[in-house]
């Protein structure tokens, strides 16, 4: 069995703040004593990932996943706890672990504002060390994939965003990272961006053999990219395994959409009843009595259509979310 | 060598994205010519007055008005801008990037940035330090010549360790341009022999903030007036700041990923 790449147990973070008070008054006493709070970030989670496996890394705002991204990259020292990637210490940013892994965030530019990307590419290559040869199929292949050819020579302050994104992935991959840590990479890009980046991800996994933590705010991301999911909340595990297994596990109720011939029947005997459009009522009923309700409403209504449903993801998370709460 | 490919690479991206701004050529011949202008009207007005400056002869002080372009180009053309981008870097989180790159990155934060056009100033300090020499009419031998370089590049290694630890401490208090904007001030004070000064301000331009050894010294050092104690004093000056400048910088870096908390 080959070790994992990604190894966190017991990983905790914990970040000392100086509270700042409302109020002027309070912010000038500030200048003279600060209150310093300590906030745990991470507090305590554990997970492996193996090679070449995609796990999606799921959380609201300030669960942490940053966090634990940043100590996996060497930019953050954990507080406690053990991280290993590759089966270095991340922290010690050893140049042979810092040549095999690379980092991108959604929200941050790595190119250079003003030149061209191509030219922050090359920066890259020097910095990487990456042979002439290697680097130019490299670019090719990335050009190909995600259609950058446009793109390369036009100063990246003239890109949209979502070029931009695709530049910035571009750049970060140069150089053939074994792991790649994915932060928020699709994050206000439109729908059509978003699926080139996605099918981008999974192309890049499978040539490369790569290993993927991706985190996102967009279920579909997850859904679509990875069988496997980490989900945080407050800096503690909620849940980590198939996709399919949260689904099950935090659903207690199914979507039954069942197609008549107007709204004037009064459902509500059946289930609590969510709309209803065009004739197509959607129900959601206690997902033990499913098949009992389906039963019953192909009785006793002259039905044309019907359609049993989980509940759409983003709901699930929404109920991991707050229950992890609790 | 490995060092001078990575500042090849950085020098390209820069002038990349400087041809783009063809105007900043103007604006900067416009201003290295302006404030060139002022120091020598400066010097015509005191000279017509006094024969000589805190002991230097007007061509001696010309010397120095050449020192003080060069270094100060060099200051312009990498080591302020690339100070001011790690404190903007520290400040938005792009320094993330350098951080997870398999270099130095000290190396690279210090050379990331070139400011081409401040090429200029030095190209002028070149030229007022030759017409200088010239009017001193002075023999210069290869001891003089070695001294002079010697003590530029001690002055120039301690003027970039002292911003370097400057702009570290960005990693403590988020703004710290101001800083960096007293001492551009202070540097001005540069421009004339530190022997001109009280001794308190000399003391303070020589050992708190280090213009004269970037300016004074070797100016001194090419007109030939420089003892070896200050040429020693310059070069220890310079590795002790080298070292105490890496020590602010790790210690930056720790507490920048939260290692020292």
């Amino acid at each position: 069995m080959t070790p994992p790449v990604v190894h966190i147990r017991d990983l905790r973070k914990v970040y000392v703040v100086s509270q700042q008070q409302a109020g002027a008054r309070a912010a000038l006493q500030g200048l003279i004593h600060r209150r310093k709070v300590e906030v745990p970030a991470v507090d305590g989670i554990s997970f492996d990932v193996a090679a070449g496996e995609i796990v999606g890394f799921l959380g609201p705002n300030g669960a942490g996943k940053t966090t634990t991204l940043k100590i996996l990259s060497g930019l953050l020292h954990p507080t406690s706890g053990e991280a290993t990637v590759l089966g270095y210490a991340p922290w010690k940013r050893e140049r042979s672990f810092l040549r095999q892994m690379t980092l991108v965030m959604g929200q941050r530019n790595q190119l250079i504002w003003d030149i061209p990307a191509i030219n922050s590419f090359e920066l890259n290559r020097v910095i990487y060390r990456i042979p002439v040869e290697d680097y130019r199929r490299t670019v090719a292949e990335l050009t190909d994939l995600l259609d950058l050819g446009p793109l390369l020579h036009k100063p990246v302050r003239n890109l949209s965003l979502g070029e931009r994104m695709k530049c910035e992935i571009a750049a970060a991959l140069l150089h053939r990272p074994k792991v790649v840590f994915l932060d928020e990479p699709t994050i206000g890009l439109d729908v059509t961006m978003q699926r080139r980046i996605r099918s981008f991800i999974a192309d890049y996994k499978r040539r490369f053999e790569a290993t993927i933590l991706l985190t996102s705010h967009y279920m579909t991301d997850v859904e679509t990219l990875s069988r496997r999911v980490v989900v945080i909340h407050h800096g503690r595990l909620l849940f980590d395994g198939d996709l399919s297994i949260l689904v099950r596990k935090f659903t207690s109720h199914k979507t039954i959409v069942v197609q008549l011939g107007d709204c004037q029947a009064d459902l509500s005997s059946y289930g609590d009843v969510v709309s209803c459009e065009d004739g197509r009522t959607t129900l959601r009923v206690p997902k033990a009595e499913t098949a009992h309700v389906t039963e019953r409403l192909l009785a006793d209504l002259p039905v044309i259509d019907l359609l049993v449903e989980d509940p759409p993801i983003e709901e699930v998370i929404e109920r991991v979310f707050a229950q992890g709460a609790q | 060598m490995k060092y001078l490919r990575l500042f090849g690479a950085f020098l390209r991206a820069s002038i990349v994205g400087e041809a783009a701004y063809r105007i900043n050529f103007f604006i900067q011949l416009f201003e290295s010519l302006l404030s060139l202008g002022i120091s020598l009207a400066g010097l015509a007005v005191i000279f017509s007055h006094a024969d000589t400056l805190g002991g230097w002869r007007p061509d001696e002080v010309l010397a120095l008005v050449g020192v003080y372009f060069l270094v100060g180009g060099v200051i312009g053309l990498v080591i302020q801008p690339g100070m001011e981008q790690l404190i903007e870097s520290v400040r938005n989180g792009t320094l993330d990037f350098t951080l997870t790159k398999p270099e130095d990155a000290q190396f690279i934060v210090s050379i990331r940035r070139v400011e081409i056009w401040k090429l200029m100033d030095i190209v002028l300090g070149l030229g007022v330090l030759a017409a200088a020499l010239v009017r001193l009419g002075q023999e210069i031998g290869v001891l003089q010549a070695a001294e002079f370089v010697g003590m530029l590049l001690a002055g120039a290694v301690i003027i970039y360790s002292f911003w370097l630890i400057l702009a570290t401490l960005s990693f403590w208090f988020v703004r710290v341009e101001n800083i960096l904007v007293i001492f551009q001030s202070m540097y001005e004070a540069g421009r004339w022999p530190v022997s001109l000064y009280p001794g308190w301000l000399r003391y303070g331009l020589t050992f708190i903030v280090p213009v004269a050894f970037a300016t004074t010294v070797p100016a001194e050092a090419l007109t030939g007036r420089l003892g070896w104690e200050t040429m020693l004093g310059a070069v220890a000056m310079a590795l002790v700041l080298l070292v105490v400048s890496r020590v602010f910088w790790r210690a930056g870096l720790r507490r920048y990923s939260g290692a020292s908390a």
